[in-house]
């Protein structure tokens, strides 16, 4: 590949990506969501830097020199404190980066084994199929939430840990979409006739059968991030987080396990609004997506 | 016919091999795990070393691991699950209750959203744009993607801690001792309990049922048999009837699916309500690593989806014959 050539897909790219981003910004739902997802980001990046306080070893003081439990939010602390004189605030910051490295991971983990099995077991057909669909059966058939934290009770829980159990899991599902998409792509004129001018299989896949079923790929690659936020959510909320890190799971864990749901709200609602907030986001995202890439949803209209 | 009935065997050794595989697994992660119940016993110094073999020889943890296999297939595959470690109680009468009671909440609210978020989303496919289409999808967007725990915990605190309306947790107040089923499930008391776990379940479900159906009756709008009845003069309203039933396949098998999934799939709404569910159960027993109890337990959890996806397949084929032929394509 030469540099032109090279430029010529750069440029092309540029266009998708701007083309992407005029489409959202229609969108009024998809675009608040990326603004969301944007804030989202920032936060798992630089959440824990910004955080006034350590979130685990700060303890929290009044003017007396006695330790803050349980206060609501004041301009000390703006979101309260915890049950242990913890603050909420730093706490919220820091806790949305394991949350970003899980649904980001999780995700991309996710969508690309997704695609891969669904490309290669799509086009192969016969008993490559055969298999690789009974293993996607098999993923299905574990329950995905007690198999977790089976496994997360024989090895101490760590977010790359979680991330792994979380992909191992979810494949299946892009799988699946990918699979039967390139059922029907296979069949079209431009895929015969570059096997026929004598294309390897590989090559046939990765460059004619790939690029498009890609969109497919990338909006359950988007579902992956939000599936993969909610089940690291789940596992910490039960106890299986990372030991370690402060989330909003674990957060949400704290309060519910102290018993102090009932009196500090200001508690809850941060690590529950980030939660729901960030998951819903990426679905309107990827709803609006759909609505492009799904031709028969498209029809009408 | 025959096609068919090659298809049905197909599938029925395909569920019965995945059955195995799957029990093969737990059995594997449970060996795995380091520590057992017994050592937390004998630290405790309540046993001599005599007991200790008589309690391993009871569960047979003294013979080879290949027998230990075999014995345990054997046992789990005919329903005998031994006996909780720590209850000194036989599993299944332990998990039984505790399955009726997943099933006496989740099987009423996963037919409720059906039928309702079904209709709803007929109701917005065939009005395309309404407003009634957007808000809709907003929320239960909303609800199905934000993980149940937090709706469930939302609830509690706006209906139970702020208004008052109805308690947080549990199944019956602590003082009820209610005798037999009758007494125990038909109750104002029961009815409190139920409500708001119930409402989250049906909130959380509805999402799905109802874009399936949204799409389904946008994708019929245009076809011909709909022109059709508009061209013989059917009323809006029965013409999305005609629609709505020819879209009902996905959503009676995704029914299938979901009823197959309700054991696992409302783990963490059972842990906030404290709903003496089967899913609590697991998770008590697994931080009490009461062995028995969890295989027993993750066991009936992946035998209800394989027959479930069993049922979605079979049903798929059954009406819809392309699908057979194609080797059995489900959700």
């Amino acid at each position: 590949m030469n540099g032109a050539v090279v430029f010529e897909r750069l440029d092309h790219w540029k266009h998708v990506l701007v083309d992407q981003l005029r489409f959202l910004r229609r969108d009024r739902l998809a675009f608040v969501g990326v603004v969301i997802v944007a804030g989202f980001l920032f936060l798992g990046l630089f959440g824990p830097m910004l955080a006034p306080h350590d979130p685990i070893e700060h303890d929290m003081v009044n003017a007396d020199g006695a330790i803050m439990r349980l206060a609501s939010p004041s301009a000390d602390a703006p979101f309260g404190t915890t049950a242990f004189g913890k603050d909420v605030f730093s706490q919220f910051l820091a806790g949305a980066r394991p949350t970003l490295i899980v649904g980001l991971f999780g995700g991309l983990g996710t969508g690309i084994i997704g695609f891969l099995v669904g490309l290669v077991s799509g086009y192969y057909g016969g008993w490559v199929d055969e298999v690789l669909m009974r293993m996607t059966d098999l993923t299905f058939s574990l329950p995905f939430m007690p198999m977790a934290l089976l496994l997360l009770t024989f090895v101490t829980p760590s977010i790359w840990l979680i991330t792994l159990i979380i992909a191992g899991f979810l494949w299946k599902m892009p799988a699946r979409v990918v699979r039967s998409e390139v059922l029907s792509v296979r069949e079209r004129t431009f895929v015969k006739s570059a096997r026929a001018s004598g294309a390897s299989d590989l090559r046939t896949m990765l460059l004619h059968v790939g690029p498009n079923v890609l969109p497919i790929g990338f909006l359950y690659t988007a579902y992956g991030v939000a599936w993969a936020i909610a089940a690291q959510a789940s596992l910490a909320f039960l106890g299986f987080g990372d030991p370690t890190m402060t989330s909003w799971g674990r957060m949400l864990r704290q309060v519910f396990e102290s018993g102090n749901m009932r009196i500090a709200w200001w508690w809850v609602f941060p690590p529950a609004i980030g939660i729901a907030a960030i998951t819903t986001s990426v679905f309107l995202i990827g709803r609006a997506y759909e609505e492009v890439i799904n031709p028969e949803i498209q029809t009408e209209q | 016919m025959s096609d068919f009935r090659r298809f049905l065997l197909k599938r029925l050794a395909i569920s019965m091999a995945l059955t195995l595989v799957a029990v093969s697994i737990i059995f594997v992660v449970l060996r795995l795990l380091p520590g057992s119940p017994f050592e937390a016993l004998i630290t405790a110094g309540n046993l001599n070393q005599e007991q200790i073999e008589e309690i391993r020889s009871l569960y047979g943890l003294n013979k080879p691991l290949l027998q230990q296999y075999l014995a345990y297939l054997q046992s789990i595959l005919s329903f005998q699950f031994g006996y909780s470690i720590l209850r000194s109680q036989p599993v299944w009468e332990i998990l039984r209750p505790k399955l009726f009671n997943t099933l006496v909440l989740l099987v009423p609210a996963l037919v409720t959203t059906a039928v309702v978020s079904s209709l709803a989303g007929m109701y917005a496919g065939w009005n395309r744009g309404s407003y009634f289409e957007k808000v809709s999808i907003i929320t239960t967007t909303f609800l199905r993607s934000t993980p149940v725990f937090i709706t469930a915990i939302i609830f509690v605190i706006v209906f139970s801690y702020t208004l008052g309306l109805v308690p947080a947790f549990g199944m019956r107040e602590i003082t009820a001792s209610p005798d037999g089923l009758l007494e125990t499930y038909l109750s104002v008391d029961f009815l409190y309990h139920y409500i708001l776990p119930f409402t989250v379940a049906v909130l959380y479900y509805s999402g799905d049922f109802l874009l399936l159906a949204r799409n389904g009756v946008i994708e019929k709008k245009g076809s011909e048999f709909l022109k059709l009845h508009r061209a013989k003069g059917l009323t809006e309203m029965e013409q999305l009837a005609r629609a709505g039933r020819n879209s009902m396949l996905p959503i009676l098998t995704y029914f299938a699916l979901r009823l197959g999934m309700i054991f696992q799939g409302l783990i963490l709404l059972e842990v906030v309500f404290a709903w003496p569910g089967i899913g609590r159960e697991l998770v008590l027993a697994i931080q009490q690593q009461d062995y028995p109890l969890v295989q027993a337990a993750v066991f009936i959890m992946a035998l209800a989806v394989i027959l479930a996806n069993l049922a979605a397949d079979v049903l798929y084929a059954y009406f819809d014959p392309t699908v057979s032929a194609s080797g059995g394509e489900s959700l």
